[in-house]
């Protein structure tokens, strides 16, 4: 097919345009990543790379791997990253199940008090969590569950906004006719969830399961509320631990920052395929 | 079955799973380390380390053990009001600053969430050991709730090898009319740009530590003894008037030169700010995060509002306190004695952070006649000592923050008032200085008379 | 919408017993308990009084409450009208299978949300402080510009507005793609054989495709920026910024809460904000209903 002058120019300006944006976005990340580099000194005395006489005027000499070095010899960073992987898969992993069934029951089945749990889902997504801060704690405490990962995970499990994603996921991409056919069959229940209906729904699965993990792996103010003892801490606390009253080792901040960001975007590179057509089959009206 | 097993995930959902089943075995085949005694807060990684020998050796030869946890302070602060809000226990020992304890003195006294401790420091002497002012800030109703940490006297920091590069003596200074006079030369824009090569002195509208540290000074504050509301002094209304005059205007002395933020250290590397207020823990921060800076900074008092006033004034502080809740409030009592009373401790603050101990008997001790390098050789500690006596007392009242953030916006008013209308000496400003000071005041009061526990001050204790 | 019957009835409320009892013990229990807190006057842990509606009362002569609901609004209004048509524009632009390096732009338009939050403070102080912050260098070197220029401070919601944007502009985008997979390519390529302009496509073609999940996007959108606080927490230094000018509703709800120990004010403030919330999402609904039919 001819390429048409107007087509081309079309073209170039998309290209401008995706270009631009995308060199504003990563400039915040520029500034991460040099910072990481270099010294405490070095992160006051200029933005990007230190200045100098290498190679795009920066001296390269005056880079160190040494804030690395300390986040995992002195600050056990290695740990923290375990903890962090832990409570971000295990919660993401039942957060996402517990989901899955939800909504399932709310999409595929009728029974008394559907339309009044479908409302409830729905309203649920509407309170502000700070509000629960103070008597969710009292409870967390009653129930024995203070500085455990229980105290942390459970309150996670079913998420309203979960049970409606996997709701209308539920209603476009299971046929009612696959189900009946399954039952008239013999299957049980919980066979024709796992077996069926779970491989129909599986991008919805990937795009949940990353979403939680990532709300997870970057939320610090539960992880701060309830747990106490330091070897508990996931990465995001860590970090913010970091942040001293008496120092603010900015170029150890942002190695630490470098150091989280890179696990979840290898996950997403994992995972992004079916992020998208997940999120498709979750935001369809219903 | 096999296939559709495989076929409910993805790959990258099978390594999520996979993730999780492996760190869920770490995790349990770790050693849950559990603890028995008294638990203790810190929010300071220096505390932490410092009090970790000494923790070891109570641990070592006395009971109850002592476990030390290190939180952020933004950490602390959540847990301890959610503890005290849910009236569920916290550690035994919680060391606060100012703003995170004066959260627990909202309520009725029979409710805070510390441990009245007025009458085992009146018992044991502690308060004729320790400086007067350090109690206020932990002092509400007369009872007293925390053993202080510190004293942090202010001086006044200045960048030595510019001030004298440009011949100007110091010792001429006593008020800061004489400090503007004596140092203005420096201000000069020799390399042309349309602005000066740099600024006086480190303040601006924003700063509302440092506002708070100069209306002190001025023996202003924003609650009286009594805990009622008093911003609306005739003291503070001059301050802010004449903090008017230093950051805007064709009298401008001032930039903002924020601590703790990357631009902020920056402008003070670059020499573009000359001066800055320091209380003592300051200069340990300088020390860590501006090494470039050694030898080049010298402190001098504070200059004055008046002559002969107050040549200082007091920024931070630090307390321990023990929660109402613990169960052994005798052994709680006991380890913070020995650890706050204790002279190696009081060396060590000193040391690694250039803070001096609030115990009186201590102060002669000549660890603090030793000369320090980052500030050309002065003795800092005895220097800071000399003035303590004389810093300020405080206020506990809970609503001090909102407070400061209310006489910030009345400043940055005034400011823009000072601009619009081109007034910019401390008289023209005052009349409106006045009325915005009014305004804070009332939006405070308001506030606390939400509060049945404080508004009666002294006497409202039900 | 067909469902089915199961054998037993008891079958679909085991599939919803995990988020019924998780529901019931973490939102609806510290829910109740804090409906009984928005109706009595709180200091400490053990003393209060009831008001009944007193709170409700005050909140509502309250000026910082409405202020605080002001710049929570125009959050809103910069998420739904600036940050989500710049989505949807990002992915019109990517959805296009002749455009290269689409898996690139895509990753580096969503890493903000890799990043989370707290890590946006910490970047986004070197941009926009005075003197020293990249912003003010360029905007000085090339126009001149007031190195002094405190964007932080004048322009709080505006920098807020930004940096959400920065944060959240890939996160939508990606629902956009998603909506797009449901483009009918065939309508399209007819649209283009019938020589409609881009814009007639993009009205008569595109926008049919996607509405549904424009609104659950925008619905999202709408709920996310009302419950705003944790951005600005962080990027104002735990405080609501100079004359307040950065407060939202649910950092006024935590300033009262945990700052002052006034939880019955809080939950006051919570409900209130819970309440406004829901009728926004069920006007939100009836205005889409109609467009659909």
């Amino acid at each position: 097919m001819e390429v048409s002058p107007t087509r081309r120019l079309w073209m170039a300006l998309t290209y401008v345009l995706l270009a631009v944006t995308a060199i504003l976005m990563l400039v915040p990340f520029a500034y991460l990543v040099c910072s990481a580099f270099k010294t405490n000194d070095d992160v006051f005395r200029s933005t990007f790379l230190p200045a100098g006489e290498g190679l795009l005027g920066a001296d390269w000499s005056r880079l160190t791997l040494d804030n690395f070095r300390r986040l995992f010899t002195e600050m056990d960073f290695g740990r923290h990253m375990l903890n962090s992987v832990f409570l971000a898969s295990v919660t993401s992993i039942l957060a996402t199940l517990a989901s899955a069934m939800g909504g399932y029951a709310l999409a595929k089945f009728s029974f008394a008090g559907r339309a009044f749990f479908t409302n409830f889902v729905l309203a649920a997504l509407v309170i502000p969590a700070a509000v629960l801060i103070a008597p969710t704690y009292q409870l967390l405490y009653w129930m024995g569950l203070l500085d455990s990962y229980a105290g942390l995970i459970l309150p996670g499990i079913a998420p309203a906004f979960g049970v409606y994603l996997f709701r209308q996921a539920m209603i476009n991409s299971v046929p009612n006719e696959v189900l009946d056919a399954a039952r008239i069959d013999g299957a049980g229940e919980l066979r024709i969830f796992f077996g069926m209906v779970i491989p129909l729904v599986r991008p919805m699965l990937g795009a949940f399961l990353l979403i939680t993990f990532l709300g997870t792996w970057n939320n610090f103010i539960s992880p701060q509320v309830v747990l106490q003892s330091s070897e508990k801490f996931p990465l995001s606390v860590a970090i913010s631990q970091l942040k001293g009253v008496y120092s603010q080792d900015y170029a150890l901040q942002m190695a630490g920052t470098l150091v989280s960001i890179a696990p979840v975007l290898c996950l997403f590179l994992l995972l992004q395929k079916e992020f998208i057509s997940g999120l498709t089959s979750g935001a369809v009206k219903g | 079955m096999a296939t559709t097993v495989r076929a409910a995930l993805s790959p990258g959902g099978w390594v999520i799973v996979l993730l999780a089943g492996l760190s869920t075995l770490f995790v349990m085949a770790r050693a849950d380390t559990s603890r028995s005694g008294l638990d203790m807060w810190v929010f300071a990684r220096p505390h932490h380390e410092m009090y970790l020998p000494n923790v070891e050796s109570w641990n070592a030869n006395q009971d109850p053990d002592l476990n030390l946890y290190l939180l952020s302070l933004p950490a602390l602060e959540r847990r301890m009001s959610s503890g005290f809000l849910s009236d569920t226990p916290v550690a035994d020992l919680i060391e606060a600053d100012v703003r995170v304890a004066s959260r627990a003195f909202t309520g009725p006294l029979k409710d805070v969430g510390f441990l009245d401790l007025t009458d085992r420091i009146r018992e044991s002497g502690i308060d004729e050991e320790i400086n007067p002012p350090s109690f206020t800030p932990w002092t509400s109703r007369g009872r007293i709730f925390g053993l202080p940490h510190d004293v942090h006297p202010v001086m006044l920091a200045y960048r030595a090898d510019l001030v004298e590069a440009a011949g100007i003596d110091v010792t001429t200074i006593e008020t800061w009319d004489d400090f503007i006079r004596a140092m203005s030369p420096l201000m000069a824009d020799e390399d042309g740009d349309g602005r000066p090569d740099r600024y006086l002195l480190n303040v601006w509208e924003t700063q509302i530590d440092t506002i708070e540290a100069f209306i002190l000074q001025a023996g202003g504050s924003y609650f009286d003894e009594q805990e009622r509301v008093a911003i609306n002094s005739e003291i503070n209304a001059k301050v802010i008037a004449t903090i008017t005059t230093w950051i805007t205007g064709p009298g401008r002395i001032a930039v903002d030169a924020q601590e703790f933020t990357a631009s902020g250290n920056r402008l003070k590397l670059e020499g573009f700010v000359v001066a800055s207020i320091m209380p003592d823990w300051l200069g340990g921060v300088w020390k860590h995060d501006m090494s470039d800076l050694s030898g080049k900074i010298k402190l001098m008092p504070l200059p004055a509002w008046e002559p002969d006033g107050r040549r200082t004034t007091v920024w931070g502080g630090t307390m321990l306190g023990i929660a109402r809740s613990t169960q052994d409030p005798e052994a709680a009592w006991e380890i913070a004695k020995h650890l706050y009373l204790s002279e190696d401790l009081a060396l060590q603050l000193y040391e690694s952070n250039g803070i001096i101990s609030p115990i009186r008997r201590l102060w002669s001790r000549d660890f603090y006649d030793v000369p320090d390098d980052f500030f050309q050789g002065q003795a800092p500690g005895r220097m800071y000592i000399e003035l303590a006596p004389s810093v300020p007392r405080r206020t506990s009242s809970p609503f001090n923050q909102i407070a400061k953030e209310r006489v910030r916006d009345a400043l940055t008013r005034l400011r823009e008032y000072a601009e619009q209308e081109q007034l910019f000496t401390v008289e023209a400003l005052l009349p409106e200085a006045r009325s915005q000071l009014e305004a804070a005041h009332a939006d405070i009061q308001l506030r606390v008379d939400r509060n049945m526990f404080l508004k009666a001050g002294a006497k409202g204790q039900r | 919408m067909n469902t089915i019957v199961g054998r037993s009835r008891w079958t679909p409320l085991l599939f919803l017993a995990p988020f019924i009892v998780t529901f019931l013990l973490f939102t609806a229990y510290p829910l109740v308990q804090s409906v009984n807190l928005s109706m009595h006057q709180t200091y400490g842990p053990k003393t209060s009084t009831f008001v009944g509606s007193g709170n409700f009362t005050q909140l509502f002569s309250d000026p910082l409450f409405w202020k605080a609901l002001g710049n929570t609004f125009l959050f809103a209004l910069g998420s739904v009208f600036l940050q989500l048509p710049l989505s949807l524009g990002l992915a019109l632009l990517l959805d296009r299978p002749s455009v290269r390096g689409r898996l690139l732009f895509r990753l580096i338009y969503f890493s903000p949300s890799l990043a989370g939050i707290v890590f946006v403070a910490l970047l986004f102080g070197p941009i926009f402080e005075k003197n020293t912050g990249l912003l003010n260098v360029w905007l000085n070197s090339w126009i001149g510009f007031d190195l002094e220029f405190p964007w932080m401070e004048r322009h709080v919601m505006t920098g807020l507005i930004v940096a959400g944007m920065w944060m959240y502009v890939g996160f939508n985008m990606v629902y956009f793609l998603a909506a797009l997979q449901n483009v009918d390519r065939s309508i399209e390529e007819a649209a283009l054989v019938d020589g409609a302009g881009p814009w007639q496509r993009f009205r008569h073609v595109t926008v049919p495709a996607i509405r549904p999940v424009a609104g659950f996007v925008v619905l999202l959108s709408i709920i996310g920026s009302f419950q705003l606080f944790e951005l600005p927490f962080v990027l104002l230094n735990n405080t609501a910024g100079p004359d307040n000018r950065g407060l939202t509703v649910v950092m006024y709800l935590y300033q009262t809460g945990f700052e002052v120990g006034d939880l019955g004010y809080a939950s006051a403030i919570g409900w209130s904000l819970a309440i406004l919330l829901m009728i926004l999402a069920v006007g939100l609904r009836l205005v889409l209903r109609r467009y659909e039919d």
